[in-house]
């Protein structure tokens, strides 16, 4: 970006031709062991490993399905009006969310709890948030497919067949997602309270959000707003391929895509110019 | 990329610097953010590596001394991409291999092999290359069963030979240690100098930080000397060792500071030179002994009037040995350009016996009654001599009669 010009990065590789492909390569490289290295520090020492991945998603929508639709008793509008039938439902929402509000809020500190990985070794910073996102996606991926599958062997109604598809929507909330991260981590390193702030913001923008929801729910006038939310898309586009609740118009989601990767590049631009800067703000 | 012309150039640094902001309150940060964000560097900072120049070519050894907080370390972040230079440009081509911190980017919550895996992706190996050189880097390590325990519950030493262990494995053209090698214990700095000379012997190249010129002197041929954060002499290992010695035994005898010069452009009388044997840089002077030391200094007088210069040699721990003035002579300065005036004065078969010695020159008034400016150089005389003391004194010896064989002409060969 621009970078003071007279302020250049150490090339830290062979400048020979090929020099752009194998710093990639190296990236990659770090990207892959910092991605396994943050999943098994985050089992590391749980008796139940990586099951808590599976555990502690389920038991959030055990409480929600058991709130939503026995307390409140919510029923899906139009489709199947038994209590069972909003466990899905909400399904398609908490996983998503879960994999984005914490791709984000963990990403949001990990330029500031490396610290002394930074001042110390030469690394593309940029890797340690691509990492954190990566892993927060991998295990609500893996969780999302597993728990679609569970419920349809119990007997949901739930289009399996599509599920490349609604996969491939989850990886454009992963560039969304990224572009938040990358944001937020550069942010933080200078303006400390940002963590703070996302702590008591990512549940609010949950209810803001159809996670537990849908749109039909809201009063005719305030359904529009949602628009405005760019997580809106996801539980919305999900339901009606999975489920068949609603439709999503291709304009909205060509019109989503845009706004994932314009903000991934946004995002991952002020991140580039505030890189050289960390080290002398951490 | 165009920083690095020729094939063996490995190191080009230009004008470097590097400057923290200042930052004490949580405001500063929100408004250096901004200014970031809009693309402005004007953040208000403190310099701590001010213009460094230097260059390292394939097969050569620089040693990097200073005192603490010299800017030193900061150097080598900046050469390793670990720190982003302010000012100035760097540029490295190579394999770098860098032994910073103590235990710098390993994890304490990992075993020792875990972290070999971890570095090695640092470096970017792969996971083959990696498995390739593991049992290398574990016998060179030598660390027994710990390297399955946890970083966390090694000694120091443990951590250092891991690191070194690794960093030998990696066989970088570019190996950039910092004063590390100090924690191992004798057996493993052994090793570690044995592989340093062996690496440097097959055409590796060095920049080495340490506080024992010993080592430097070892293993480098160049040095470096930074202090307070800009290079005060670049060079030959032993000049420049010799000098930072040398300015140390000053320091430690509380030579005066002298005026800096914004202050001292005030005064009635300030001086505008002090070159010792035609070198004007502030950097020590080396001189062998015998020969003719020559002093020339310039004097601005605000008024035109005269002044008085004077000139002492001291020992370097402040000892003062000889000191005259030109009003003591009955000599006058020389007018010199406008309100100036120069004087030179040259000290001939230069008696001061090998050592480091402070040279002054002061600026006083006509009548040779108030000081007004003091410059200091440090000066290194070289010579080859057992004779004990400061200075040679003049002699003859009587009744006496040669050794059948001379067991050593130096004393005659002056």
């Amino acid at each position: 970006m621009s970078r003071d010009n007279a302020c250049r990065r150490v090339e830290r590789f062979p400048l020979i031709a090929g020099m752009e492909s194998q710093q990639v390569t190296t990236s990659m490289a770090l990207a892959t062991h910092f991605i396994r290295r943050e999943l098994r520090n985050r089992y590391l020492g749980s008796l139940s490993g990586g099951l808590w991945a599976l555990l502690q998603p389920l038991a959030q929508l055990a409480i929600y399905g058991f709130v939503w639709a026995y307390v409140f008793k919510m029923r899906l509008p139009g489709g199947d009006a038994s209590p069972a039938a909003v466990v899905p439902f909400l399904a398609l929402g908490v996983w998503p969310w879960n994999a984005f509000a914490e791709s984000i809020s963990r990403s949001a500190t990990v330029i500031q709890e490396n610290a002394g990985l930074i001042g110390k070794v030469a690394l593309p910073r940029s890797v340690l948030v691509i990492a954190t996102t990566s892993s927060s996606f991998l295990l609500h991926g893996v969780g999302f497919c597993a728990i679609l599958t569970v419920l349809s062997l119990l007997g949901m109604p739930i289009a399996l067949i599509k599920l490349p598809l609604a996969l491939l929507a989850f990886a454009m909330l992963y560039v969304l997602a990224l572009g938040f991260a990358f944001l937020f981590a550069a942010v933080q390193v200078f303006v400390r309270d940002l963590s703070q702030v996302l702590a008591q913001i990512m549940p609010l923008w949950m209810f803001v959000s159809p996670v537990l929801y849908s749109r039909e729910f809201l009063p005719q006038a305030y359904r529009g707003w949602l628009d405005f939310n760019p997580f809106t898309f996801y539980p919305e586009f999900f339901r009606a391929l999975l489920l068949g609740l609603g439709t999503v118009e291709p304009f909205v989601i060509f019109r989503t895509l845009m706004i994932a990767v314009a903000a991934c590049a946004l995002g991952y631009a002020v991140f580039q110019r505030l890189d050289s800067r960390f080290e002398d703000f951490l | 990329m165009n920083a690095v012309a020729g094939d063996n150039l490995l190191v080009e640094a230009r004008d470097l610097g590097k400057s923290y902001p200042k930052v004490f309150r949580p405001r500063d940060r929100l408004r250096a953010l901004g200014k970031l964000l809009l693309g402005r560097n004007d953040i208000d900072s403190v310099a701590v590596l001010r213009d460094v120049n230097l260059s390292v070519r394939r097969g050569e050894s620089l040693g990097l001394i200073g005192e603490n907080g010299a800017g030193k370390s900061t150097l080598l972040k900046l050469l390793t991409g670990v720190l982003t230079p302010t000012s100035g440009s760097v540029a490295v081509r190579g394999r770098v291999g860098a032994l910073l911190e103590l235990g710098a980017g390993f994890n304490p919550e990992y075993s020792g092999r875990e972290n070999i895996a971890m570095s090695a992706a640092l470096y970017g190996l792969n996971g083959d290359e990696m498995r390739n050189k593991l049992p290398e880097i574990i016998a060179f390590a030598d660390i027994g069963r710990y390297i399955d325990e946890p970083v966390k519950h090694y000694s120091s030493g443990m951590v250092v030979r891991l690191g070194f262990a690794i960093v030998a494995a990696l066989k970088p053209d570019l190996l950039i240690t910092d004063e590390v090698l100090a924690v191992g214990d004798e057996s493993f700095q052994k090793k570690c100098i044995r592989w340093m000379e062996e690496f440097l012997d097959a055409g590796g190249t060095l920049i080495l930080v340490s506080h024992s010129m010993y080592h430097i002197q070892k293993l480098c041929r160049q040095a470096l000397w930074l202090r307070e954060g800009a290079v005060a002499a670049a060079g030959d290992v032993f000049e420049v060792t010799q000098a930072y010695l040398a300015y140390h035994e000053r320091k430690l005898a509380g030579a005066v500071q002298p005026i800096s010069l914004a202050a001292a452009q005030g005064l009635e009388f300030h001086l505008l030179g002090f070159a010792v044997n035609g070198i004007a840089q502030e950097m020590p002077v080396f001189v062998d002994a015998g020969s003719s030391l020559r002093l020339r200094v310039r004097v601005h007088s605000r008024d035109g009037r005269v002044p008085v210069i004077g000139i002492g040699i001291a020992r370097a721990d402040g000892t003062p040995l000889y000191g005259l003035t030109t009003e003591i002579d009955g000599v006058q300065p020389r007018e010199d350009g406008e309100k100036a005036y120069v004087a030179e004065i040259e000290f001939q078969n230069l008696a001061l016996l090998p050592g480091a010695y402070t040279l002054k020159a002061h600026a006083a008034d006509t009548e040779g009654v108030r000081l007004f400016d003091t410059l200091e150089r440090g000066a290194v005389v070289r010579g080859k001599t057992r004779e004990f003391g400061l200075i040679r004194l003049q002699h003859l010896w009587r009744d006496v009669e040669s050794l059948p064989v001379p067991i050593r002409s130096s004393a005659s060969e002056r």
